[in-house]
């Protein structure tokens, strides 16, 4: 039986623990893929401390997290909870909610190009009236030219490809036992006390598990958008994202060792927000 | 307290027009094989399905287009339907707290639920810290708190162990005597019905086929079916001019004649003579099955006087004991 666990222990070790270590070690050195990696220590680190690109791509990814993530989970769970039933234009529904998680990233990202676009994209020629306004009087959002607008725009994207979500959500709401809802319908529990009392509390352990993977997932989720959509702009740094950071010091800057160490930086984030998150389910477990 | 009224009743899932009444203080057992309708009789009356035709009556409301919720009916599940999150207190409790009923009060009054059941000591556990006989009580005790007008309970004991559901049979019964209040409990097992009801409706095919006392039930079937069904093993059931009857019985063959194996007298001469095929030993009695004729015949004899397999002998019944019934339409004439 051991021996069947071999392949699985040599793809980890040279696709997963190998990279790791090799990005560890880089991390405190520089590196530029020609001359060999020269050491110096903590270097990396004292130089991101400094250096106003990261902390505006470190600030530019938490925000995005702490709003893509629930937004992402609430929108899964607020659909699933609406199409479970096997109901009139339900399976239509159902696809229509999937669909966008399965459309190749550069390909999600080309459309919202166009989706987007100022002048011809049909967001902003619904949202703009006859007078070019909308209808709160305002200009329509400068998705590719505001920074504030281009980071709405990229949580926008990465909400609507939450369609594997939504699939586990469907499914974990239909195991749910059809006589908890039954006997909530006896006591007159109504919609919200349902929703609360019942719904929420028996779908809480794949709810928990999909908010911690998103989370992991979520200085991923930005990087495409963030490279096709608006290229890390508006000017100067408006969507450049940690994953994009790493990105370009590392494949256009050959900086590996810096792009490691901020790597490493993300991956210390990453911890720590799913231990935090652990801890918080943990204490509501059954 | 209530009672419950069904007149004439017509529900999806087989219920084909039920008429049936329970007293307001009354416990009444349905019994019936699976598929009989009887859960969904159940379901019905907790407005769970909807009713095709025909009306609901709880008191003197018409309940028959009302949901749920406003009934004031508690149901115990087959599951027992606990929230694994919640404590056995919350549990017990949660009708209260969605009907938003004060906490203080709330919490005596769910206290004064779990006391009547007995299981006080558990209010702080969670379901899964809780035996298979505790989670019942449990889902009893969530049952009472809201004083409703009919208890349904639906089959709460098949989960249970032997022991334990001759306890709680037991328990339920004497429980319904001290809070009183119109039950109606669901069951398929024949002595569980026998023992708690005071009265039984035998269900098939999502119709009443008999409403009667458990005596009655017993002593009178009114039908073959209900005859065959309460009872184990089975009542004999031969045709009426047949090889086993009664001598002073006149042959008639539109007549079915039933008779319960403890009613079968063996080895008494002018009887019919018969083969022993198979003896089950069951403790202190043993059911002897025979062939007579090209009939069988299942006789329940002390296992000290039981005859050996392949034995010859002969099969016989007395006139008091025997049930008859018209051939034709199994109703009992």
């Amino acid at each position: 039986m051991k021996k069947l666990l071999l392949p699985y222990l040599i793809g980890l070790v040279a696709l997963v623990f190998l990279p790791f270590g090799v990005t560890f070690a880089l991390a405190f050195t520089e590196y530029d893929l020609i001359n060999p990696p020269v050491w110096l220590g903590t270097g990396n680190f004292a130089e991101l401390w400094g250096d106003g690109i990261f902390r505006t791509a470190l600030k530019n990814s938490l925000v995005f997290a702490a709003i893509a993530v629930p937004l992402r989970l609430i929108l899964a769970l607020a659909l699933a909870l609406l199409l479970h039933r096997r109901a009139f234009l339900g399976g239509t529904g159902t696809t229509v909610a999937a669909l966008p998680a399965a459309i190749p990233e550069i390909a999600y990202g080309l459309l919202w190009l166009w989706l987007f676009n100022p002048l011809y994209g049909p967001i902003n020629q619904f949202l703009a009236g006859s007078d070019g306004l909308t209808v709160f009087g305002r200009t329509p959002p400068g998705w590719l030219t505001l920074p504030n607008d281009a980071r709405a725009g990229i949580i926008i994207m990465s909400v609507f490809t939450m369609g594997e979500m939504f699939v586990i959500l469907v499914a974990a709401r239909r195991a749910l036992p059809g006589d908890a809802y039954e006997l909530a319908a006896i006591e007159d529990a109504t919609g919200w006390d349902i929703f609360r009392r019942v719904t929420l509390p028996l779908m809480a352990a794949p709810v928990g598990l999909l908010l911690v993977r998103d989370t992991i997932l979520s200085l991923q989720l930005s990087f495409t958008p963030a490279l096709v959509v608006t290229n890390g702009g508006p000017p100067p740094y408006a969507t450049t994202y940690l994953s994009l950071f790493v990105y370009r010091n590392a494949f256009e800057y050959l900086r590996y060792g810096y792009a490691a160490a901020a790597t490493v930086i993300m991956l210390l984030l990453t911890v720590a927000a799913v231990a935090v998150q652990w801890r918080l389910l943990s204490s509501r477990r059954l | 307290m209530a009672g419950l009224k069904l007149d004439r009743v017509h529900a999806a899932f087989g219920i084909n027009g039920v008429d049936l009444s329970v007293g307001e203080d009354e416990l009444l057992v349905v019994l019936g094989p699976s598929g009989a309708g009887k859960t969904t009789l159940l379901r019905v009356v907790a407005g769970l399905l909807p009713v095709a035709s025909g009306t609901v009556h709880i008191g003197d409301r018409d309940v028959t287009r009302l949901r749920p919720g406003l009934r004031n009916v508690s149901m115990v599940f087959q599951s027992y339907a606990l929230f694994p999150h919640l404590t056995v207190a919350d549990n017990i409790a949660f009708g209260l707290i969605v009907k938003d009923v004060p906490k203080a009060e709330a919490r005596e009054r769910t206290a004064k639920a779990a006391a009547t059941i007995g299981c006080e000591h558990l209010l702080d556990r969670k379901p899964f810290q809780l035996s298979g006989g505790e989670r019942q009580r449990v889902a009893l005790a969530r049952a009472l708190v809201r004083e409703p007008d009919v208890f349904l309970l639906d089959e709460p004991m098949s989960n249970l162990d032997l022991e334990l559901r001759v306890e709680t049979r037991a328990e339920i019964k004497a429980l319904h005597r001290r809070v009183g209040g119109t039950m109606v409990h669901v069951t398929h097992d024949q002595t569980e019905a026998l023992v708690m009801g005071d009265r039984i409706a035998v269900m098939r095919d999502g119709l009443l086929e008999q409403l009667g006392t458990p005596e009655k039930i017993w002593n009178e079937p009114a039908t073959t079916f209900v005859a065959r069904f309460v009872g184990s093993p089975a009542m004999n059931l031969l045709p009426g001019d047949g090889p086993v009857r009664p001598p002073d019985l006149f042959p008639e063959p539109a007549w079915l004649i039933g008779f319960r194996p403890e009613a079968v007298v063996l080895g008494q001469a002018g009887d019919p003579l018969g083969s022993v095929t198979r003896v089950d030993v069951v403790g202190e009695d043993s059911y002897v099955y025979l062939s007579v004729g090209e009939h069988s015949v299942v006789a329940r004899v002390p296992t000290a006087q039981r005859p050996h397999a392949g034995a010859a002998i002969r099969v016989g019944v007395r006139r008091p004991s025997v049930h008859l019934f018209d051939a034709a339409t199994g109703r009992r004439t």
